[in-house]
């Protein structure tokens, strides 16, 4: 069963940066020579991608959501090239991946997760001669191109100091320069910020959602388990659930997934001790949280499914004088609509 | 393409100039190696067995020439394994092969710098063996070039192969102890082939090196490469058919490492 596509893959229209058709992949269980000696070269396998598909247009950040183990760096290492997919497709800015492998990878820049990923006796810069020249830079056009990005991620005071030095966020952003190095239009982030520092994470995200994103026009797939900073840049989310895309679709789109029915948010003009005893005294209410908003306090209420739950609740609020600004359905967190896509399945709108 | 190669290079001679102290212990380690063969050559008096066509040769000169050279089969058998397990190791190999780069580039560009060293370590053999005494008045440059080359091309595929078992069973192939054992009884190295028996003769006739130390020792005597023409075709035709099947061979590796998922695992 294909996954629920809210609003489409989306932009049909334009040419895919990104088409991935019908993509599974099995991993064997076991290696080693008995092990292979044992099953005659084909040793038993277990499914890790079940028939993706997804398209993301020029331009676009996707994210990529999941539990861990649910195929999100699989994913990613295949549309890098670096695993062959059982079957089905992966074309990038037109070109097929399992064709003109090699092509495919002058439109793609990867960065993994894994903060090894250097030589640590090497400088910064020295990291990225190496790499630029494996992409095909060379010459001054590698040294414009190494300044660029280096300083692109704040780190052009260190850009000779030598990669065991640097900290795991120093790390993590030098992933991101090598990523850039070679200017690809497709760009693949396997959890960029993390043990990235509080301050230089947000400057990471926004100069994904704003620079490269924005101003550079790059397509982006990210994959994170940050679901804040997934909900916050990406333009869709691709949730996958045991190796399957378990749901697809912008964040608003996600969100309503939620049954908000049961939630709401009622501003008051203020609050006092009697209305909260009131409220509290309401049969039904579930989960009762104040916030400060402009014009006064949001009490932010959790209540169970009686059609006269509300009514009643409204009621007690407004006595006493207090007058209640608006009363609207909360938007679901984003841990509420993964947990939701991940457990309890999505259904089709 | 030599841009890539050149890049793996620099990158390689960098790591190698991180650890300053590396080059004095190999060198120290040279000086030893000949020190000690200089003090045996003066209770092996010099034979015709050592020389070419039957000129008599110090014991020195032999044993010199083949230890420095016999380096290169040591190097084109661990190179290639030992640069994909420290690609694997530290982490860069997925990063190496997301870029648009052929596995063969990456195969033959991880054991450049690797060969660079080992003719260095050569020279310093000569070098030393001349300190004591050693004579290469008849060195034929051509010759020994044309072997020096033959050695890397037809032992290499070996290595790469090697390298191959590691990326596909995460293990190494035997195939260097094989063929290193066999090596240091059946190659000449420390003694000429002719006192072994006929029938381990006929063995050493099918290790590379057996021909490689041949031709290097004919070109220090002065030989033309025609006149070790049997050695140099022999490696020639190995070169031809190994070298080729080798990197098939490891191609079809790293694609078996994609399809199992498993290019990064050690």
């Amino acid at each position: 069963m294909s996954a629920p596509s809210f609003g489409g893959y989306g932009l049909q229209d334009t040419r895919d940066s990104v088409v991935v058709e019908r993509v599974s992949k099995t991993f064997p269980k076991q290696f080693g020579y008995v092990t292979w000696l044992k099953h005659r070269g084909r040793p038993p396998r277990k499914t890790v991608i079940s028939d993706i598909s997804f398209r993301v247009a020029p331009g676009e950040l996707l994210g990529l959501l999941g539990a861990n183990g649910a195929g999100k760096s699989t994913t990613l290492r295949m549309l890098a090239g670096l695993v062959v997919p059982d079957c089905g497709s992966i074309i990038i800015n037109g070109v097929d991946g399992r064709e003109q492998p090699l092509t495919m990878r002058r439109h793609l820049g990867l960065c993994t997760s894994e903060e090894r990923a250097f030589y640590f006796r090497l400088t910064a810069r020295e990291n990225l001669e190496y790499f630029g020249a494996l992409a095909g830079l060379r010459g001054r056009e590698l040294g414009r191109c190494i300044l660029d990005v280096i300083e692109l991620v704040d780190l052009g005071a260190d850009i000779d100091t030598r990669f065991d030095y640097f900290s795991s966020g120093m790390r993590q952003r030098l992933a991101v320069a090598r990523a850039l190095l070679a200017d690809p239009a497709v760009l693949l982030l396997d959890e960029p910020t993390r043990a990235v520092d509080p301050i230089h994470a947000q400057a990471i995200r926004t100069f994904v959602r704003d620079e490269l994103v924005g101003r550079r026009g790059k397509t982006v797939i990210l994959a994170t388990n940050l679901l804040d900073e997934a909900w916050e840049l990406c333009d869709r989310i691709a949730v996958l659930r045991a190796g399957a895309l378990a749901a697809i679709g912008a964040p608003a789109e996600l969100n309503r997934t939620i049954d908000t029915g049961r939630n709401y948010v009622i501003v008051v003009d203020r609050v006092d001790e009697s209305l909260l005893e009131r409220t509290r005294a309401v049969p039904g209410l579930l989960e009762l949280r104040m916030t400060d908003e402009p014009g006064g306090v949001a009490l932010r209420v959790a209540l169970d499914a009686h059609p006269r739950t509300l009514t009643h609740l409204l009621q007690a609020v407004s006595a006493n004088g207090i007058s209640v600004a608006s009363v609207r359905p909360r938007d679901p967190r984003p841990a509420e609509v993964f947990a939701e896509v991940i457990g309890a399945g999505v259904h089709a709108r | 393409m030599l841009a890539k190669i050149r890049a793996t290079f620099v990158r390689d001679a960098r790591l190698a100039f991180s650890y300053r102290l590396w080059f004095v212990t190999q060198i120290l380690t040279v000086a030893a190696s000949v020190t000690s063969l200089w003090f045996v050559s003066h209770i092996v008096p010099p034979s015709s067995s050592f020389g070419f066509h039957g000129e008599p040769t110090s014991y020195f000169n032999f044993a010199v020439i083949n230890v420095a050279f016999l380096a290169f089969q040591a190097t084109a058998l661990s190179s290639f394994e030992r640069s994909i397990r420290d690609s694997q190791v530290f982490g860069t190999l997925e990063a190496t092969f997301a870029t648009p780069t052929s596995v063969g580039l990456v195969v033959l560009g991880s054991a450049a710098w690797t060969f660079a060293l080992t003719l260095v370590t050569s020279i310093a053999y000569l070098l030393f063996g001349m300190l004591f005494g050693m004579r290469l008045d008849h060195l034929n440059v051509l010759t020994c070039l044309v072997f020096l080359v033959l050695t890397i091309t037809a032992t290499a595929p070996l290595g790469i192969m090697s390298a191959a078992a590691v990326m596909a069973l995460k293990q190494g192939a035997p195939v260097q102890f094989l063929l290193n054992t066999a090596t240091s009884i059946l190659a000449g190295v420390l003694f000429p082939i002719s006192v072994l028996p006929v029938w381990l003769q006929y063995c050493s006739w099918l290790l590379p090196i057996t021909h490689a130390l041949n031709g290097i020792r004919a070109g220090v005597a002065g030989a033309l490469p025609g006149d070790v023409a049997p050695d140099l075709w022999w490696l020639f035709l190995a070169s031809l058919m190994l070298l080729p099947l080798s990197l098939w061979v490891f191609g079809g590796a790293v694609n078996r490492a994609k399809f199992d998922g498993t290019l990064a695992q050690y």
